[in-house]
């Protein structure tokens, strides 16, 4: 009995000890929650985008110029920040976003999120990041119902930093109404939030201007295109082909030239890739120019092509740079406005609505719009793929 | 017409592709009675061993060989990568539960796609990969070729279904006709009994799986032609050329042939006749209905359990 007893006291001594360790460690996370995070210690920003997958270009693309940003644009300011990346695939749903926002609430270095990058991701998970406080900023989901309309998919949390499909969708109809005079047009859609709210809004357009639409509608895991080819009229003049995966543009391209169909290719933003859709006489639509045309940019590019050596300057990474931008003067405001301490997430929040940009990097001078969570005059741009693959601003 | 005559180019381009790989699931599965998971991966990896090949050879821009030769060697060294990748599987994850109770080497399979997968997603990179063959000669595996009324079957398809079933002939011929084939369909049979008659069982293994695999690879690079490739195509190449194998009669090797034809076919009509929206739905429901109606396939046997 005596030999059970000086067993088990050790037992309970380690365990009562464990406890009141435990207890401590409890006490000290909740005085750090409350009493808020220091501006001088090392803050993070969550980063929601496709790393892998068909849009991993797209993410990859948007990682390094956000890392730039962090590099050049946090010392000046005097905060040191870490991006934490995380990987979103188009393919698998929203599970992965919602896994990642779980996450990033649950640590208290995350004082901001940059992205989530497409619109299915920020859906998914904008109310986690509501429910902590937590901003995120996107540089590339342009889904209208994010921001606008009776069913808003997204919280008051969530801003972005380039204009919507409320923009992009009449922009592309358009330029293909008052441009190319288009009197048929086939409108892809791959059963996904992006390409479907993109079709739907270019659709709505063409319809109301007397224009005729078919409708076609793939798995987003097709890769051979050539029935559906088979079903465009061969009187069509575009097909318009709103794909997150450029090379899936630059193959229903050429499987129309294949089967002797005129209809060109016009993609949205998603498929805005020079490297991988090269299809001569077809057309794009981005949220940015080229911004090796913005002569104020010029250090920027340099700089980024010499952490990036033979990578070409993308449309998709200088929003990401933006957002970036955005979310570092929000923090550093935070931190001016509470004395050198972040005392809850919700004041970046607050701040960053208010972030006032000039000289922006996609030109001109940033703000977010008073009326919703988009920026304020931003357009879209329309590229025509020539000969030698290159994109010509054209609209 | 002409819808249907183009539908048929397609399903017949579709459906080569996918019996190439229920190929390997049922050659495997008529040897083994696995069911090798990882198969749609190895297709995957075939279609970049033959992207860093084409680009070893000069790209489709500038390449080094004549156009015959390049396409040659892109398919040969996607078959040969494969069948390497094939040898090495099979000694390492599967050879090892041989007779290990069935369910133990169905999630090592599991677990191989996810490495191939994972591995070549880590040393590639998740871009998809176009061959780009439009490049080649000006384009003519797409402007060449001959005039079915007004649709134009371009080279490109004619190689890959006449490569196809070439490729299914030769399977069948060295199956039915050759002294390794015969040690195939023994084993097959009844693995001790051939054992017994003095048949070497691990090389006969080896050797299927040499075959499957790099039918997977030269499926993969004629895949690759045509559309890009990347790291996620394996699932979805992989569950089309097993349900294929399912509907054709697993084990069988005509009924691979037949089932990836049927798939090909289903499909396509589908999506020029049906709807382009629930294509996937109408293929898998077959596959269910075989499942429920005709569990030995098309050209299978049924499985006889002696009490």
């Amino acid at each position: 009995m005596k030999k059970g007893l000086a067993l088990l006291l050790p037992v309970l001594a380690t365990a009562v000890v464990a406890a009141s360790a435990q207890g401590g460690r409890t006490s000290a996370v909740a005085a750090s929650a409350s009493s808020g995070v220091s501006c001088k210690s090392t803050l993070k920003i969550g980063f929601v985008t496709p790393l892998t997958g068909g849009a991993g270009f797209l993410g990859q693309e948007q990682l390094s110029w956000a890392k730039y940003a962090v590099k050049t644009l946090a010392p000046p300011l005097g905060l040191k920040i870490t991006l934490v990346p995380g990987d979103t695939p188009v393919e698998q749903g929203p599970a992965p976003a919602q896994a990642l926002a779980q996450k990033f609430v649950a640590d208290k270095s995350v004082v901001a999120i940059l992205g989530p990058s497409t619109s299915g991701a920020v859906a998914a998970s904008s109310q986690t990041y509501f429910q902590a406080g937590l901003v995120h900023v996107s540089p590339s989901a342009t889904r209208t119902s994010l921001t606008k309309g009776s069913t808003r998919e997204a919280t008051a949390a969530f801003l972005r930093v380039v204009p919507g499909d409320y923009i992009q969708g009449p922009s592309d109809a358009n330029y293909m109404i008052k441009t190319l005079h288009v009197k048929k047009v086939v409108i892809m859609d791959f059963q996904e939030p992006y390409s479907t709210g993109l079709a739907d809004a270019v659709e709505t357009t063409l319809k109301a201007a007397g224009v005729t639409t078919i409708r076609l509608s793939a798995p987003n895991t097709t890769t051979d295109y050539s029935a559906y080819v088979t079903k465009v009229a061969s009187d069509a003049d575009i097909v318009f082909f709103p794909t997150q995966k450029p090379p899936d543009a630059q193959t229903f391209a050429q499987q129309l030239l294949e089967q002797g169909k005129k209809a060109k290719v016009f993609g949205g933003d998603g498929s805005n890739d020079s490297t991988a859709f090269k299809v001569p006489g077809s057309y794009v639509s981005n949220f940015a120019p080229d911004i090796t045309g913005i002569a104020a940019d010029k250090s920027i590019i340099a700089g980024w092509k010499k952490d990036n050596p033979g990578k070409p300057v993308g449309s998709f990474g200088p929003p990401s740079y933006g957002a970036v931008q955005v979310l570092l003067t929000a923090i550093k405001l935070a931190c001016v406005a509470d004395h050198g301490v972040i005392k809850a997430r919700h004041d970046v929040l607050r701040h960053t609505k208010q972030v006032v940009i000039k000289n922006w990097i996609l030109g001109g001078t940033f703000r977010f719009s008073t009326k919703s969570n988009d920026p304020l005059n931003a357009k879209f741009y329309i590229f025509q793929i020539q000969s030698n693959g290159s994109y010509k601003l054209v609209g | 017409m002409d819808t249907f005559i183009q539908l048929t180019v397609d399903a017949l381009t579709l459906g080569s592709v996918y019996a190439l790989i229920a190929l390997g699931y049922t050659l495997v599965y008529g040897v083994l009675k696995l069911l090798n998971f990882a198969h749609g991966d190895v297709f995957m990896v075939g279609s970049v061993i033959g992207f860093g090949v084409l680009q070893l050879l000069g790209g489709t821009t500038h390449p080094i060989v004549p156009t015959w030769a390049l396409l040659l060697l892109v398919t040969l060294a996607g078959m040969a990568g494969c069948a390497g990748i094939g040898v090495v599987i099979e000694r390492f994850a599967y050879r090892p539960l041989r007779d290990a109770p069935r369910i133990a080497p169905l999630i090592s399979a599991l677990g191989v796609s996810f490495f191939l997968a994972n591995s070549m997603q880590l040393l590639f990179g998740a871009t998809p990969r176009n061959y780009d063959t439009f490049s080649l000669s000006n384009g003519a595996l797409y402007f060449r070729g001959f005039d079915i009324g007004n649709v134009k079957v371009p080279l490109l398809r004619i190689i890959t279904i006449g490569s196809a079933f070439v490729l299914m002939i030769l399977l069948w011929v060295l199956v039915n006709r050759t002294r390794m084939g015969k040690a195939m369909r023994a084993t097959s049979y009844d693995r001790e009994a051939a054992a017994m008659m003095g048949i070497d069982i691990d090389k006969v293994i080896v050797f299927t799986f040499v075959l499957g695999s790099a039918l997977a690879g030269a499926a993969g690079v004629m895949f690759a032609m045509r559309v890009p490739t990347q790291v996620s195509i394996g699932f979805v190449a992989g569950l089309k050329g097993f349900t294929a194998a399912v509907i054709g009669g697993i084990g069988s090797i005509p009924g691979a042939m037949a089932g990836g034809l049927i798939l090909g076919f289903a499909e396509s009509y589908t999506q020029g006749y049906v709807t382009t929206k629930w294509s996937d739905l109408v293929v898998f429901s077959i596959l269910i209905a075989f499942m429920i109606f005709r569990p030995q396939g098309l050209l299978g046997r049924k499985d006889i359990r002696k009490v």
